[in-house]
């Protein structure tokens, strides 16, 4: 058992956890964060991306070790005043909602990418998503939906 | 030609037929959304299962003593608590040849259920799973059919390993293949694939002291399971709940009991709520495929190119259990009478027992197996013929309103021809053949290829089965709506439909409607999510009930407005008398009526079963680039067009047709769930079981035609499973066509297509 410190949606924690735990397990085991999934448990889906340090990770891959001293946001900490994050809205406007299973994970991908690039191609967009699994939508409307936040997101 | 067949609703409130977004859309994206996973009930257990380690044994003797000492442990179950009930744990199907027990001394399948453990931690649970102690005795297995038919061969079930052949047929084939002028004569292996829905199997299951079961699970079947759990346990129905929270995706694989009946006997044990989620090996060792099938077809042509007799042959691997191995030859059978106009056809579909994990329902059912051989010959046929395949097709596919002679129902309207041509010009497939034609006059490592694959699907399960589906809406104090509705929705948007309809009835706000879904408890009956009926049969039923509703409010809206018996339209939340124009009620006033005065709640439920069984066509165009040198294939440019009747909501059609295209270049090119000699399924997790990512995406566009199918609500037919079946022949006929060899198995992948062109 050690003791970790991390800022989990703005707020810090503190935490002691065995090392066989993964950050994945922490935000729904502990916190109860359930809106990142669990696909897989192997970093094959990436229904379970959050943002940590600014970067894209898949949670189930990240060890306590390694969330010692981060900033992790996840899919509960984007909308802000009951106010949806414009990369929320644009998913819903270009319809790139279905299951909703790889939802989160694909929002936050589009997260770190978009706050990195704000004006990213459509190539880099399926770049990013490269660790990104959809077995519904064809990824079609989903990089449409981020192209569409990413133009809002400039234009505000 | 206009479809009069039967009354058709003409929308008139912009409701319908406009993209609108899946009703529970924001709690998608903000991780609100509540799967079955994310249930964190008081004083629950969790649960793991044991998987048998052989493909086919007997269980000799089981210690789980170990097992239940071990501190934490709540509850071990096996064989010896199980019920000896025997089932199809398939709801369509449960009366076709059951063959399976919650815990069984026959395993038949690696990965076949020999335990499961409920303990306070799943580590703990887990860890319990290596105190049981199992003495097997191994029995002869077969991972191919064509081993397990033969003659002699050690029986998987009692009865045998071919549960029963199916033989359909019209018109005299032997007759007409005398009288051929050319016949031609393939077999296809096609693969068993994984649906790959990104969530696992997984339910909740608890069992109270009242003796009341209740079973929350993302099943696209509730009342199937119901039923089937009914008879494995013995509890009456109104003591048995099955709810759906939401699916995160399915395909077909959420219609089967897979853990739901470990589940349920823990919790019946513990009388404490047990959560069991398959881990993604699990999900693909011990869920569910679609099936792997050797198709055979002949087919006898004409001087003119007419197809004038066609004989299928299909050997279906059914896996270890029935499930809806039946349906699905029937359903592929059936399906292949109504794509040409040919009148001479035999399918003989031999479905067969292996020691593979069970083949069940996949998007499809049947079809991308019928087609597939059909459509890849096509190709070969038209070029022997010095013909376009474009123009062989018109030759030979069905027409609107053409009846099926195997089963004497109408196919519909049907627009194929229309979808073809369609699709000819969103390829642009001239310029693209004459792309493919140069990249093989340049002798280029790079080949260009372009392919056509044509298929149809049904919408509905009209004439198979009782096909019903009722929906309940009543409305509130203050004029919403609450829609009870049996359909399930594992995203592909069936409830939002339905709300949809509802609102363009009673000429409402979308957003003044509340959705209570597959609830065996406070919805009423609905077969199930399946055979792409969620629009044709969910939607029709809240048609239903929308205008029973229209009928009280507008017969309290007659004693309202002092003119009894008036007609009246809906429209912006408000009633308007057609008889006088200047006299009209909101909605509210008249809900205010009928409960005020009229002491009357305005509710209605209403039952609806399929009036006809229009089939859905759907034309495919792909072009890839071929690297002769690797076998590596690149999708470019994919086309997908379908006859659709009227889309109800266009936005979301266009993401079925998208996901249809991800999955069918899958099917065409990289899945397959591959058995090794002993067994066991090789690809057990999502890096090794490639579906397509979004970089390997090629360019997508998709379009309909829509014409109104006077059946369906506001003229629609259905999209969601005939959205995957012209996919894989039209991946394929690229590869052919840009390799200019012939292949005779999917996937295509780069050592087959190696091993193609050095043939």
């Amino acid at each position: 058992m050690a003791e970790i410190k991390f800022t989990l949606n703005g707020v810090e924690r503190t935490l002691d956890v065995g090392p066989k735990m993964t950050l994945l397990r922490i935000l729904r085991e502990v916190y109860h964060l359930t809106g990142t999934k669990c696909g897989c448990a192997m970093g094959a889906c990436g229904t379970c991306t959050v943002v940590m340090n600014g970067e894209a990770v898949r949670s189930c891959l990240i060890n306590p070790k390694k969330l010692d001293g981060a900033d992790v946001l996840t899919i509960e900490g984007l909308a802000k005043d009951g106010k949806l994050h414009p990369i929320q809205q644009a998913f819903i406007d270009a319809g790139a909602v279905q299951c909703g299973f790889c939802t989160p994970g694909m929002i936050m991908a589009a997260k770190a990418l978009l706050d990195k690039n704000p004006d990213p191609s459509e190539e880099e967009v399926r770049k990013s998503l490269d660790n990104n699994l959809c077995r519904c939508t064809g990824y079609q409307k989903i990089v449409e939906a981020i192209l569409l936040a990413a133009k809002r997101m400039r234009e505000e | 030609m206009a479809d009069n067949r039967f009354p058709y609703d003409e929308p008139v409130n912009g409701v319908v037929c406009k993209t609108t977004p899946v009703f529970d859309a924001a709690l998608k994206v903000t991780g609100q959304m509540k799967y079955v996973d994310d249930f964190y009930l008081p004083n629950m257990l969790y649960a793991k299962f044991l998987g048998s380690p052989y493909p086919h044994a007997n269980i000799i003797s089981i210690d789980t003593s170990e097992a239940e000492a071990l501190p934490g442990v709540a509850a071990v179950v096996t064989y010896k608590d199980a019920p000896d009930v025997v089932y199809n744990g398939n709801g369509e199907d449960r009366n076709e040849f059951p063959s399976e027990r919650v815990f069984d001394r026959r395993l038949r399948f690696i990965g076949d259920k020999v335990a499961a453990v409920a303990a306070e931690t799943a580590e703990i649970a887990e860890e319990a799973l290596k105190l049981i102690k199992v003495e097997y005795e191994q029995l002869p297995f077969y991972l191919d059919p064509e081993e397990a038919m033969a003659e002699g061969a050690f029986k998987i079930h009692e009865n045998g390993n071919i549960p029963m052949e199916v033989n359909l047929g019209i018109g005299d084939v032997d007759e007409a293949f005398k009288e051929a002028y050319k016949i031609y004569e393939r077999t296809y292996k096609l693969p068993a694939v994984y649906h790959a829905q990104l969530e696992p199997h997984g339910c909740v299951a608890e069992y109270g002291y009242d003796g009341k079961l209740t079973i929350t699970t993302p099943t696209q079947d509730a009342f199937g399971m119901r039923e089937n759990l009914h008879r494995i346990f013995g509890i009456p129905m109104n003591k048995l709940r099955v709810v759906n929270p939401g699916i995160g995706g399915a395909f077909g694989s959420k219609i089967d009991l897979i853990v739901e009946p470990m589940a349920a006997m823990l919790a019946m044990k513990t009388y404490r709520p047990v959560k069991m989620i398959f881990s993604r090996r699990e999900d693909m060792v011990s869920g569910r495929t679609r099936h792997g099938m050797k198709v055979t077809n002949k087919i006898g042509i004409d001087k003119e190119g007419h197809v004038i007799a066609l004989d299928v042959k299909a050997i279906s691997n059914a896996g270890a259990h029935t499930t809806c191995t039946m349906s699905v030859m029937w359903a592929m059978g059936g399906k292949i009478f109504r794509n040409l106009k040919c009148q001479n056809i035999r399918f003989k579909g031999i479905p067969v027992y292996t020691n593979t994990l069970p083949a069940a329902a996949m998007r499809g059912f049947g079809s991308p197996q019928a087609f597939f051989g059909e459509q890849v010959m096509f190709n070969l046929i038209a070029k022997d013929l010095g013909m376009t395949l474009p123009e062989f097709q018109l030759l030979n596919l069905v027409d609107p309103y053409s009846v099926d002679a195997c089963s004497g129902d109408c196919n519909g309207n049907v627009r194929v021809k229309d979808c073809l041509r369609k699709a000819m010009e969103l390829m642009d497939y001239d310029a693209a053949i004459k792309e493919q034609e140069e990249s093989k006059k340049s002798g280029s490592r790079y080949r260009i290829g372009v392919g056509i694959g044509v298929g149809n699907h049904g919408s509905s399960l009209y004439g198979i089965m009782p096909d019903t589906t009722a929906a309940s809406i009543k409305v509130n104090e203050d004029a919403t709506c609450t829609l009870m509705t049996g359909v399930s929705d594992m995203g592909n948007g069936a409830v939002t439909t339905s709300m949809m309809v509802v609102a363009e009835t009673l000429g409402i706000k979308l957003e003044n409607i509340t959705p209570v879904y597959a609830d065996t408890e406070t919805t009423m009956y609905d077969v199930g999510l399946y055979a792409s009926r969620g629009t044709y049969l969910g939607a029709s039923a809240a048609l239903k009930a929308a205008k029973k509703v229209r009928d009280i409010l507008s017969e309290q809206a007659g004693l309202l407005l002092e003119i009894p018996g008036s007609a009246f339209t809906f429209g912006n939340e408000r009633v308007v008398s057609v008889d006088d124009p200047t006299k009209s009620a909101s909605i509210q006033e008249v809900v205010d009526y009928s409960r005020n005065k009229s002491y009357k709640e305005v509710a209605a439920s209403e039952t609806f079963s399929s009036i006809d069984g229009p089939m859905c066509y759907g034309v495919h165009m792909v072009k890839v680039e071929v690297d002769m040198e690797t076998g590596r294939v690149r999708p470019l440019k994919y086309v997908s067009v379908h006859d659709v009747g009227k889309a109800i909501n266009p936005g979301n059609l266009e993401g079925q047709q998208h996901g249809g295209m991800q999955m069918g270049l899958g099917y065409a090119l990289t899945e397959e769930v591959r058995h090794n000699e002993k067994g066991q399924v090789m690809d057990t997790n999502l890096n090794k079981y490639h579906i397509f990512k979004a970089t390997e995406m090629p360019e997508l566009i998709t379009s309909t035609v829509e014409e109104i199918e006077s059946s369906g609500p506001f003229g629609a037919k259905s999209i969601g499973e005939n959205a995957v079946v012209p996919s894989a022949p039209a991946v394929a006929n690229a590869v052919v066509n840009a390799i200019d060899k012939e292949i005779d198995q999917i996937p295509l992948t780069p050592e087959r297509i190696l091993k193609y062109i050095n043939a």
